[in-house]
């Protein structure tokens, strides 16, 4: 293809309007060509102007409470992915909690973002993209797999999730600290992309003391307590 | 750039920059500028108040999460933000075995939109000029020949491929994509002065 043909491409890409199949090629042009990684930046702009003329709504001011709200629950991701090295750095002293994969497992994926820091990195950046695409994983029987990675000092929980189809709507996920005897403590809500993944990072109240960590579906906004029984359940191994 | 900061001259990106931080005021500062924006798009898309409501509330949060990957050289808060919206509201109305609002409107009206979609309803509270550029966006969209503007809001609201849109107009894909070049390059020009002076 000429280059003035593969220009032609930058409109309907900027718009999501080529076939996947097209569209994958003009990444892999994109990557070399910057003239036309220009373009596609001006008429993402464009794009984001169309959506302004959108016939005018107006949100209830209770979706206001609601984002802030939901917020206030989830801290954001630290810049430029500086969350993998805070991982590999942490490594030694994070305890690693398998939920519904073992510890084993665990320590391999800690050991593998040693290795390959900006793989991870990479990877973050495209799972979190806006635009990245959507594929339905729910059907393919996959049982969702979610891993979390607790650093006591820090009071900081990152939960890696796959396969887990997001929650319908007006329902989100919620993860629970469980102290043998004692009721839940919420530790967070969060939800997982079109396609079915999360990595993020919840705090943890300081000081407390739990073993047993579970997530459920909740309403939007989260629960005071679980109103549903958990659907997945992962013990803090006994070395602590 | 007028769209991007308000009164106060915060330019959006600060804002962003101030919630990859953790910082909450930066977001709901963010979201008192955007989330007319984000809402008008999503209710275009998705039809109802209440998965309007969900797409807004997950898109800023997912805004939030990610406030720290955002790379202002990549472009403007605005489009970030609208992708991030549109790709949520067009999930959902997947998701919801629906047809993005736009496409039942051009069934329902046999031969096309009944309307176009953009318009100039004012919402009064509005920052004057945020409604200037959304002004001149609404009629730049408006002096588009009407089969140039039915393409764009098939694909950007409609969610639909240049193939897609051929077959639900039952015209060649050829002129199709013709439409969509001609449509965008003419808009990248009236857009002009919205574009050209970059990032705030």
């Amino acid at each position: 293809m000429t280059d003035h043909a593969w220009r032609e491409l930058a409109g309907a890409y900027a718009l999501g309007a080529l076939e996947p199949e097209e569209a994958a090629r003009f990444e892999e042009h994109l990557a070399g060509c910057a003239a036309c990684r220009a373009d596609v930046q001006a008429f993402r702009e464009v794009a984001g102007l169309i959506a302004t003329a959108a016939p005018v709504a107006t949100p209830d001011p209770a979706l206001r409470d609601r984002v802030m709200r939901e917020a206030r629950q989830v801290r954001p991701m630290r810049r430029r992915a500086p969350l993998v090295p805070w991982l590999a750095a942490a490594a030694s002293l994070v305890l690693a909690i398998g939920l519904g994969v073992g510890l084993q497992r665990a320590r391999h994926d800690l050991a593998a973002a040693q290795d390959s820091l900006a793989q991870q990195a990479q990877l973050i950046a495209v799972v979190l993209s806006p635009d990245a695409q959507t594929v339905a994983l729910a059907s393919k029987g996959q049982p969702p797999s979610v891993r979390l990675f607790w650093n006591p000092a820090q009071h900081r929980i990152v939960i890696s999730a796959r396969n887990l189809p997001p929650a319908p709507a007006g329902r989100t996920y919620q993860l629970w600290a469980i102290a043998r005897g004692q009721a839940p403590v919420s530790v967070g809500v969060f939800n997982t992309t079109p396609d079915g993944r999360l990595i993020a990072a919840l705090d943890v109240p300081a000081n407390l003391l739990f073993q047993v960590t579970a997530v459920t579906e909740e309403p939007a906004g989260g629960s005071p307590q679980p109103t549903q029984t958990p659907f997945l359940v992962g013990e803090l191994p006994r070395s602590e | 750039m007028p769209i991007q900061t308000d009164r106060s001259g915060t330019p959006d990106r600060a804002l962003v920059a101030r919630m990859g931080t953790g910082e909450e005021r930066a977001l709901g500062e963010l979201y008192d500028r955007h989330s007319r924006m984000a809402y008008a798009l999503a209710m275009t898309i998705v039809g109802e108040r209440a998965d309007a409501d969900e797409v807004v509330a997950d898109a800023f949060g997912q805004a939030w999460r990610t406030a720290g990957q955002f790379d202002p050289a990549r472009g403007s808060v605005t489009a970030w933000l609208a992708t991030i919206t549109r790709t949520r509201a067009l999930d959902l109305a997947r998701a919801r075995g629906r047809r993005a609002r736009v496409l039942e409107r051009a069934a329902q009206s046999g031969d096309g939109l009944a309307a176009p979609v953009a318009s100039v309803g004012r919402a009064p509270d509005r920052a004057a000029e945020q409604h200037e550029a959304r002004a001149l966006v609404v009629r730049s969209l408006a002096e588009l020949p009407e089969p140039q503007r039915r393409v764009i809001e098939l694909a950007y609201f409609g969610g639909l491929t240049q193939t897609e849109i051929a077959a639900e107009l039952s015209e060649p894909l050829g002129t199709i994509k013709t439409r969509i070049r001609a449509a965008l390059e003419k808009l990248r020009g009236a857009l002009a002065p919205l574009l050209s002076e970059g990032e705030a």
